[in-house]
Parts: C-alpha cells; sequence; structure tokens
C-alpha cells in the first residue's frame, strides 16, 4: 500500500491484481451487464490511484477501495440518469406467496436478478442492502427523496422474490424432467 | 404476510456477496496503467519545453551580446571605442562622424528592450545621417523584426562610411585604431555577412527564430527551426540532444 502511495508502478499492478475480482463484483451489482461493470472498474481504480494518498488508515483498506468502487457506480449512474432519458418500468408485481430455497441460490443467480432491476431500484436496493447506507442517505446521493428511496427498496424487494421464484420454478422443471 | 421477512431476504444477498469474486473478463489493468500513465509523462515535455525556452532565450541573448559588440565596432571604434574618451579621436574625424555615432550607440543600447524608443530615436537619427541612410531607416513599424534589419541595414552603408572614416582616421592615428581593436574586427564581418545574408529572407517571426538560431547552433539540425516558406510559420523541427522531432531539411 505504502508503493502505491508513492506511485510504485509494481505496486499498483499488485493491488490490482489482489482486488480486481472483488471489486468486480461490487460493480457488477450496480451495472446492467459485464461491459458496463468493468468500465466502472476501470474507473474506480483510476480513482484509487489518484486518491490514494486520501487514504488515511481508517478502516480496511479493502474497504476503503470497495468504497471508492461505490462512489464511482453512483456517480456513474448519476450521469447516465442525465444523459439518458431512463424510463422506469413501474409495473405492478405480485407479492410472492411461497418461500425460497436459499441454499439452492448462488450469487451468480443473485447477481443475474439484480442486473435485471430497473437502474433506480437496483441503486437503492444495493446501496440500503448491502452497502448499509440509510434512506437518507440514499435520498441524498440519488437526488431522491427519503420515502422515495424506500417505495423503491420495497418494490425493488418484491421483483427479486418474484425473479428468485421463477428461477427456482425453472431450476424445478430442469429436475424434475 | 410475507413468507420471508425483509431482514432475512436482504441477509440472503448481503451473504452472497460479502466475498464475491468475479475475474475480469478483459484485462483492464493496461487501459488503467495508460490511463495513469500520462501525467508522469507529460513532466517530462514541459521540462523540455522550459529548457528550450531557456535555450532560447541564452541565444537571443548571445545574438543582443554579439550585435552589440558588433556595431559599436565597427561604426564607432574607428572614431571612439566606448571607454575611451571621444575627445580624444575626435580631432582627427570629421564633425558629422561624430554626430551620426552617438545617437547609433543608443539605438543599439534600446534594442533589445522596446521597439517604440527605437523607432524614435532612429527618427532622429535620420535627420543626421548621411541621405542613402535615410531612406532605409524611416521603417516605422515596431517589429523586433524589423529592428533587427534596421539594425544591420544600418551597418550597410555604414562600411562605405567605415571605409571613409578609415582612411581619415588611420592617417593620423592608427595607433589608437589597434589599441582598440585589432582582433575582433576580422570575426565582425564575417558575421556580418551572414547576417546581411539572412536578412533577405526574413518575413515572419518563424525567420528570426531561424537566425538566431543559425547563429548560435551551428549543427545541421539546430535546435529549433521554423519551416517558413508558406505565410504561417510552423514548426518544422526541434533537437535538443536526445530530444528530436521533425522533418529534416532538405
Amino acid at each position: 500500500m505504502e508503493g502505491c502511495k508513492a506511485g510504485d508502478r509494481k505496486m499498483q499492478e499488485l493491488l490490482y491484481r489482489q482486488t480486481a475480482s472483488k471489486m468486480l463484483a461490487v460493480c457488477m451489482r450496480y451495472a446492467k451487464d459485464r461491459m458496463e461493470a468493468e468500465d466502472v472498474l476501470q474507473m474506480g481504480y483510476i480513482k484509487v490511484f489518484q486518491k490514494i494518498k486520501e487514504y488515511r488508515g481508517e478502516g480496511s483498506f479493502e474497504g476503503w477501495i470497495r468504497r471508492v468502487m461505490v462512489n464511482t457506480a453512483i456517480e456513474s449512474y448519476r450521469k447516465n440518469l442525465r444523459s439518458l432519458n431512463v424510463v422506469e418500468i413501474d409495473e405492478a408485481y405480485e407479492q410472492p406467496s411461497t418461500g425460497f430455497d436459499f441454499s439452492r441460490l448462488g450469487m451468480q443467480d443473485l447477481m443475474k436478478v439484480i442486473q435485471k432491476l430497473a437502474d433506480g431500484y437496483r441503486m437503492v436496493f444495493n446501496m440500503y442492502v448491502i452497502e448499509g447506507y440509510s434512506h437518507k442517505e440514499i435520498g441524498e446521493t440519488l437526488g431522491i427523496s427519503e420515502g422515495a428511496s424506500k417505495s423503491q427498496l420495497s418494490r425493488a424487494r418484491a421483483i427479486l422474490k418474484e425473479e428468485i421464484i421463477k428461477m427456482e420454478g425453472f431450476g424445478y422443471a430442469t429436475y424434475t424432467g | 404476510m410475507q413468507p420471508t421477512p425483509d431482514k432475512d431476504f436482504d441477509q440472503l444477498f448481503k451473504n452472497a456477496f460479502e466475498d464475491a469474486e468475479i475475474t475480469p473478463s478483459r484485462d483492464l489493468w493496461s487501459n488503467i496503467e495508460s490511463e495513469i500513465e500520462p501525467k508522469k509523462k507529460r513532466i517530462i515535455p514541459i521540462y523540455w519545453l522550459s529548457a528550450a525556452a531557456v535555450l532560447l532565450v541564452v541565444a537571443t541573448g548571445i545574438l543582443v551580446y554579439l550585435q552589440q559588440n558588433v556595431n559599436p565596432k565597427q561604426l564607432t571604434s574607428y572614431v571612439a571605442p566606448k571607454a575611451h574618451k571621444p575627445v580624444v579621436v575626435e580631432q582627427p574625424v570629421k564633425d558629422s562622424a561624430v554626430t551620426r555615432v552617438e545617437p547609433i550607440e543608443k539605438t543599439e543600447a534600446v534594442v533589445p528592450v522596446s521597439a517604440k524608443p527605437v523607432t524614435s530615436l532612429a527618427k532622429t537619427i535620420t535627420k543626421k545621417v548621411v541621405k542613402p541612410v535615410e531612406k532605409q531607416k524611416i521603417v516605422t513599424a515596431p517589429e523586433v523584426l524589423k529592428q533587427e534589419i534596421m539594425v544591420v541595414k544600418n551597418n550597410e552603408p555604414k562600411k562605405d562610411i567605415k571605409a571613409q572614416i578609415e582612411e581619415a582616421i588611420l592617417q593620423p592615428g592608427k595607433e589608437t585604431v589597434i589599441a582598440a581593436n585589432p582582433t575582433t574586427i576580422k570575426v565582425d564581418e564575417p558575421v556580418n555577412d551572414n547576417d546581411e545574408q539572412n536578412i533577405k529572407n526574413i518575413r515572419n517571426v518563424g525567420d528570426v527564430v531561424n537566425l538566431i538560431v543559425n547563429k548560435v547552433d551551428k549543427r545541421k539540425d539546430k535546435f529549433i527551426q521554423f519551416r517558413t516558406d508558406d505565410d504561417d510559420s510552423s514548426l518544422s523541427s526541434i533537437n535538443i540532444g536526445p530530444f528530436k522531432i521533425g522533418k529534416r531539411k532538405k
């Protein structure tokens, strides 16, 4: 890490190689697809190396890099929001009535369903559930109200549940015949 | 009535992603590296640029210094080397020669500083100087370029006068001349010829720079050179030690 601070290219590469796959998993949650995630990852690492002097040693270094990645992802989302007219599909989703078989769900599956979410839902869900932001923080960061953050979260959950059930149904179908 | 409370549901995701790793499909490192590289690379050209700027200033300084040395010697050394009291030498010389000498000395001192005083001085000179010189001197455009032409053109006709003065002086006091500047005179003259050749080609700033550089840098690849064949003088080559760009001159 000291090497990275001093701008040592070898150390920077080492840091990248050691953390990239974890950070890509973070970026993937915020992105629609792999391409977008890797773009964010790349931007995030550039920021990491530019801002590495600002890291004061508070909390883990990996945690700091992760925060940089999340912030980069949020920033990129906000940029896209401005440049694209994002039409949020507000379909009514039925509440799922059955439980889940957690053990059957892998990370890849969950990633898939998260990526399917509309951008706004995905942001709120990620920020609240995984990163632990409060609704107030989310509202401030994304420029929406606290209430909107809450409602988007519950909507996101509902959509995810339905998607998971669909997936499980498909899973059973393949197993049974 | 949800079968799975939100907390558990959230926990499912949290656990799943806690230590998730996905290997990048492309090698992004080279991209990242090239993005953070330019900052370091950009510093070097700035060093080179400043080095080039310093060299240019030094070169200009040398040129000005040379001209300051050249002109007084050619014009006045026969009459009165600056340090000497003019009174001593004045006597054998015609009055006109003396009056000519003094203002010219002033102009030469002013030349590198600014254009306006020079032109004004030049005008005052014209009144005193012999006729053939006069026409050439009424150049009022305040460009450094033209100053140079003026200064050097001054030398041209002065040579004739120089010859006259020479005759005038050499007879009464050969010794003073030799004492004044015995060796440098030889050096001055070829430099001056060189100038006259170059001046014919001066049309723009690029030419001026080329002229200066030609003077200082005798290598085939000059340390900076402009292409001035067309109207806009564009940089055609730079050569500072290991740092070389540009086409070779044909």
